[in-house]
């Protein structure tokens, strides 16, 4: 059913809808943004984390004693210094225990693991121990594995003793219809695609401040997810949890990388308790690189059954990921099984049969990245279809146009599962195809007298799961979020959201929210997010979740405290409640002329003249709501099946492409976007959304990659010098559309955007570079396309006797 | 045994957003921690300390630098200006810079806003007319959160508006 946002505006300007301002800017434009390294306590410490140099040792011996001889080293701490904290749980059953402990105690595998601090009065002090303790350090190195093929090598060396093999997970369905749909397909075909390691990386590090005082443990950390953050140091630390609070201030980004627990969150924490003063843990760039979260490094086994007109009858996939060491929490396992239920998106074909792998190696955690392993399985299904339209000679987009969801095929359930409730599969592409033809043809003039350059254009549509459960992931959690709502005595409007923010604006979002439903301007909103203190029990901002689980809390708690205050104002006016009608501020009885009473009458009635309240009306004005999304479901049915997304969003994006054939480098010379996130509530953060996520798409497509040695699995990285993060010059001109398929069944018919941005550009591009080198037959299967990579296809294509160049 | 640390003290005299100060800082202070530690100015954020984000950058002597790569006592004498500085002072007004940030959405998560306009203030608007010139100065700036097009637009229009003002 798709819901009526009339039901929910009670102002006559209504805001949602609306690209209302910002209220988050003022604090970072005038440089009075409070993030978690600009928090200075009474006598805080600063901690500096040691980490391990080798990428797979022992450690027999750590010397601290030069470390605690310097001059304003307060305290080095060792793993075994806190044997008394437990270890992060493993709480998914499925997937091998890594038994993660805050500080590596006495095997490291990978380079980068955290094994001891260093506290001391200020950071440079605590540097030069750190220092000093890495002097002390002795290791015996232990034989690494650096890649996929190393680690599921036979007699390979094993990161974790009491497991079998380095295969964490293996989940390996067998569909007999596929296998028959092979055995009747015209043709088929194999090939193995790729995605590369890269991270999230927020411009600000993660950071932790602690600090104990009149019995309470408070916790500043750069986090998506405080409230996770609070129950982990509770139960590892063994401290009652109301006596923990977590608040994040402002975080400067966090991409999917903030939502781990990390071991900084529990050591510094710890180190506050311990000395019994503020203790603060600012992470540095070159930690940073090593230390947060990795992701997307995948390899995707296909085997494709097709028919001479270009039909795809099945795939197998098998799906493999590189988790890293594996030790991180929440397990960084979810992304590869999220590729797979997504890497069909909006097409139809008959069968698929995917396989989920999961392998731990000698390099740094993988995990949470925005996108979470949709663009992964985007980039294999448009490489596919690509391939398939050239064996086939079909025309690319016309194949593309078949496979579509048409209107009205909705809601579809995909191969994995995934109910697709609603969407604009081929609306979106059709409407980018119309800005992409005019596109197409600029570039071709511009570059019509340049023999050297090549044009092309590459196509993905994809799907965007939002507002998903959190229950696959963690092993635990489920999918909730939460609001609390207050009017005090002088009318004025409080939310206290579960949810956090990383810079999408949701406090903004919330005070449209709020505004419309209680019938106030948003200016009268004040929105707390990221305080466990002040807000109920939510999960976070993450999984494109934000607008979707802020909508259904904050217009449940609303609704509920509405029904109150009518009751409040029926009595002040001597009226039955349900002749009560608000709007803009005011309670009235319907149709009459008498006066009004305002939502200041009503907050001072219910908080301090209560003696005006009837007898069967409690004191106060707050309400609290914890919103679950219809359809949501958390556990796999009896063929393995979940539909682990409250709905889901779609879209397509286009890339126009040059590609200089002499040197490699390509241009792109438009990037067309058409998104559907069902109803906007904010057009300019949604496009803000948009913008962001498709540059950071662009950066898995061209330029991000991090690169290991492949004998020590050293890291081939430790500066923005070798992970090369797009700037102004590499974003390119970003056309944006929107098409509004409202969510049918959730709360305003609002879908999520954080993701899709990202999903798009690795296919988009590397089908672009493709087509414009159609003439040496150049197919890519992996990212980045960087000048070395597209050069290197073409040397091949020539050394294999095609393209114009071959016959020199 | 104690080892004590090989660090000298040098008095530096530094006028910071038009306040003189007098410090006495280890030599090997950076200038980006001495802004936001010891004067406690923590607009000014640190992206990376390698030079390359510029998120730290600040106005040394009236030209943009990042403090993350220059010590403290090599500004002795300077005068600095950071991003505390930019609004007029005793109002809720931003500068128009500022605003036109606000007006188009041109910054998301905020840490790296402060290096962006400390950039765009240490520049002759007139030297920058074409676009293409524009998005080479903001090269130098990372964003990882806005994808760069809407601060472009904010700055053609702070600085269309200020071209019409004159």
């Amino acid at each position: 059913m798709i819901p009526d946002i009339d039901d929910h505006i009670r102002h006559s300007t209504r805001h949602i809808g609306r690209s209302v301002p910002r209220r988050e800017d003022r604090g970072p434009l005038t440089g009075r943004g409070r993030y978690v390294a600009d928090i200075k306590l009474p006598g805080m410490l600063e901690v500096c984390i040691v980490r391990s140099t080798e990428a797979h040792a022992r450690i027999t011996e750590i010397d601290t004693s030069q470390a605690e001889a310097l001059d304003g080293v307060v305290a080095v701490y060792t793993g075994a210094d806190l044997a008394d904290v437990s270890t992060f749980p493993d709480y998914i059953a499925y997937i091998g225990a890594v038994r993660q402990r805050p500080l590596a105690t006495d095997r490291v595998r990978y380079v980068g693991a955290p094994y001891a601090a260093v506290v001391a009065v200020d950071r440079y002090v605590a540097e030069d121990g750190a220092a000093l303790v890495a002097a002390g350090t002795i290791y015996e190195p232990l034989p690494t594995v650096a890649d996929l093929a190393q680690a599921l090598a036979p007699g390979a060396p094993k990161l974790f003793d009491d497991w079998d093999s380095n295969v964490s997970v293996d989940v390996a369905p067998h569909k007999p219809e596929v296998d028959r749909a092979f055995e009747e397909a015209d043709h088929t075909f194999t090939d193995t695609y790729w995605s590369q390691r890269q991270t999230g990386l927020p411009m600000e590090t993660r950071g932790v401040v602690a600090e104990v005082t009149d019995g309470t443990l408070t916790v500043w950390s750069s986090t998506q997810s405080p409230h996770m953050v609070r129950t982990a140091i509770a139960l590892m630390l063994g401290v009652p949890e109301p006596q923990v609070r977590v608040i994040h201030p402002v975080v400067g980004g966090g991409f999917g990388t903030k939502t781990h627990t990390y071991p900084e969150d529990i050591v510094v924490p710890w180190i506050a308790r311990r000395l019994g003063c503020a203790a603060r843990w600012i992470e540095d760039r070159a930690e940073n690189l090593v230390a947060s979260a990795h992701a997307r490094e995948q390899r995707h086994d296909v085997e494709v059954a097709y028919d001479d007109d270009g039909a795809i009858g099945a795939i197998r996939c098998t799906s493999t990921l590189d988790m890293g060491s594996g030790e991180i929490f929440m397990p960084g396992t979810a992304p590869v099984f999220v590729t797979n239920a997504c890497i069909t998106g909006g097409y139809d074909f008959p069968n698929m049969q995917a396989r989920t792998v999961g392998v731990v190696t000698n390099k740094t955690p993988a995990g949470a990245y925005r996108g979470f392993g949709i663009p992964e399985g985007a980039f294999v299904m448009e490489r596919i279809i690509d391939r398939v339209a050239r064996l086939t000679g079909t025309d690319r987009v016309a194949l593309r146009r078949r496979m579509l969801l048409r209107p009205g095929q909705t809601p579809h359930v995909m191969h994995g599962g995934g109910r697709l409730d609603s969407g604009s599969h081929t609306e979106s592409f059709e409407r980018a195809l119309e800005t992409t033809a005019p596109a197409l043809e600029r570039a071709r003039t511009r570059h019509a007298d340049d023999s050297d350059v090549r044009v092309g254009v590459g196509y993905c549509n994809y799907v965007e799961p939002t507002s998903p459960s959190y229950h696959l992931t963690t092993g635990q959690w489920g999918g909730h979020d939460s609001a609390t709502v207050r009017v005090d005595p002088d009318g004025s409007v409080r939310v206290a959201a579960g949810l956090s923010a990383m810079g999408q604006g949701n406090e903004t979002t919330a005070a449209q929210l709020a505004a419309d439903a209680l019938g106030v301007s948003p200016e009268q909103v004040t929105v707390v997010l990221g305080d466990t203190e002040r807000a109920p029990y939510g999960l976070g901002s993450w999984g494109s979740r934000g607008a979707m689980m802020l909508t259904g809390s904050v217009l449940m708690a609303s609704e509920r405290l509405l029904d109150k205050a009518r009751r409040i104002a029926a009595h002040l006016l001597e009226a039955s409640p349900g002749d009560i009608v608000v709007s803009d501020g005011a309670f009235h009885v319907a149709g009459s002329p008498q006066p009004s009473v305002s939502w200041a009458d009503v907050g001072t009635t219910a908080w301090v003249r209560t003696v005006d309240l009837p007898d069967d009306i409690e004191a106060g004005l707050e309400t609290s709501a914890f919103y679950h999304p219809e359809h949501l479901t958390h556990q796999l049915d009896e063929d393995g099946k979940i539909n682990a997304a409250a709905s889901w969003s779609n879209g397509t994006h286009i890339a126009v492409v040059s590609v200089r054939v002499s040197t490699g480098e390509v241009r792109i010379e438009d990037f067309i976007v058409v998104h559907d996130c069902g109803t906007v509530i904010n057009p300019a953060l949604v496009e803000g959304q948009v913008h962001g996520g498709v540059v950071q798409g662009i950066a898995g497509a061209m330029y991000e990659h991090f690169q290991y040695d492949s004998d020590t699995a050293q890291p081939r990285f430790s500066s923005f010098m070798d992970y090369l993060v797009p700037t102004c010059a590499e974003a390119p001109p970003i056309d944006v559309d929107h098409i509004e398929s409202p969510a049918p069944d959730q709360p305003l018919g609002v879908k999520g955007c954080g993701e899709g941005g990202t999903v798009g550009p690795p296919a988009a591009v590397a089908g672009a570079v493709s087509d414009a080198l159609s003439e040496w037959g150049v197919d890519l299967t992996e990212c980045p396309v960087t000048p070395v990579a597209v050069r290197a296809a073409i040397r091949a294509a020539e050394a294999a006797g095609r393209g114009p160049g071959a016959t020199r | 045994m104690s080892v004590s640390q090989p660090v000298s003290e040098i008095e530096v005299e530094i006028t910071i957003n038009s306040r003189r100060r007098r410090d006495r800082v280890p030599s090997r202070l950076l200038l980006s921690d001495y802004i936001r530690d010891t004067v406690g100015l923590t607009g000014t954020h640190l992206g990376c300390e390698h030079g390359y984000c510029g998120a730290c950058t600040v106005m040394v002597d009236g030209d943009a630098v990042r403090s993350c790569l220059m010590l403290t006592v090599q500004a002795d004498g300077a005068e600095i200006r950071t991003v505390e500085d930019l609004a007029p002072a005793g109002s809720d007004a931003l500068s128009p810079m500022q605003q036109a940030f606000h007006d188009n959405h041109a910054l998301q998560c905020g840490f790296c806003t402060a290096g962006f306009l400390m950039t765009l203030e240490s520049v002759d608007p007139a030297d920058y007319r074409h676009p293409q010139q524009v998005v080479e100065l903001l090269s130098g700036n990372l964003c990882r959160c806005t994808g760069y097009q809407n601060i472009v637009t904010a700055v053609a229009q702070a600085w269309s508006d200020s071209t019409q003002a004159q």
